[in-house]
């Protein structure tokens, strides 16, 4: 990869949240991942970023439905009418 | 409609129960209100089931009905006062705020110092409290890990859209992430010095 081919910090910036959910082009993200290793004030942004969604992700998860609601949601559908 | 297809629907709808209704509750802010809009959705995404389509995304079909409901409702309730101090969120601002902490010099990964401590609650607080448009798209994103595709599809807007309210609700939400940090009392453990100073002044 020659120097002109490679993303700036400011370009990898614009791209991160894109990056980090995979939603970038294949090109695109080979660019910001050498970057990403190239660079260790970007590559901490990235980390940080990354770890905070990670947790959030995690921790938002732990929600459990009660353990009645299926079988509610059962006895409604029984006396439903199909439109 | 028939038994059979009641017991096809609630097979596909069974294992996506809990994730359906930790949307709604995201949505709703209470519990009762999330058990409601969850039987409501349940029970008409099963009056339209025969208008799904086979082997298509049950879940994002299912998401697109609790959506809606969820909109329909909520236009005819009171609206609630937006908090304007999350708009104005700097990018990577729990960054920025770990940095002036000092915490990577503590640990490898400083982001964990400060969401190690949140509970569930606590996230749940500060995603609870973002705007409604944004408070939507990150809970399909964080709670689902729909793509930005799938959200496009499920709130009827252009992934474009999808991409800025993204961009903004994580921005916001680290700001309301740092708020509660700070009620929490999280962020004077942190202090390297002068604990507490910081504590009640997010």
């Amino acid at each position: 990869m020659t120097r002109l081919d490679r993303y700036t910090c400011e370009e990898v910036f614009r791209r991160l949240d894109d990056y980090l959910d995979r939603e970038l082009t294949e090109t695109e993200m080979a660019l910001v991942q050498a970057h990403l290793e190239t660079c260790a004030v970007c590559a901490r942004e990235h980390d940080f970023e990354a770890s905070v969604i990670r947790q959030v992700k995690t921790k938002l998860r732990r929600v459990s439905a009660p353990p009645d609601l299926l079988a509610r949601i059962s006895s409604a559908l029984a006396t439903t009418e199909a439109e | 409609m028939n038994r059979t297809d009641q017991r096809e629907y609630e097979a596909l709808l069974a294992p996506l129960l809990s994730s359906v209704f930790g949307t709604a509750l995201r949505l709703t802010r209470n519990r009762d209100d999330a058990e409601d809009l969850v039987q409501e959705a349940a029970v008409r995404a099963f009056k339209a089931f025969a208008t799904f389509q086979k082997g298509t995304n049950f879940k994002a079909w299912f998401f697109r009905i609790l959506t809606n409901l969820f909109y329909e409702r909520h236009r005819r309730a009171q609206r609630e006062p937006v908090r304007t101090d999350l708009e104005d969120a700097a990018d990577l601002y729990l960054y920025g705020q770990s940095e002036a902490l000092g915490l990577r010099a503590r640990a490898e990964d400083p982001a964990e110092l400060v969401m190690g401590k949140l509970t569930e609650e606590d996230i749940g607080r500060a995603i609870e409290s973002l705007p409604d448009e944004y408070r939507l798209v990150a809970t399909l994103y964080f709670m689902e890990e729909f793509a930005y595709e799938e959200i496009a599809d499920i709130v009827h807007c252009p992934i474009g859209t999808v991409r800025s309210r993204l961009h903004r609700s994580r921005k916001m939400l680290q700001k309301a992430l740092w708020s509660v940090a700070v009620e929490q009392g999280v962020v004077a453990e942190l202090q390297p010095s002068g604990e507490g100073q910081q504590k009640g002044n997010a």
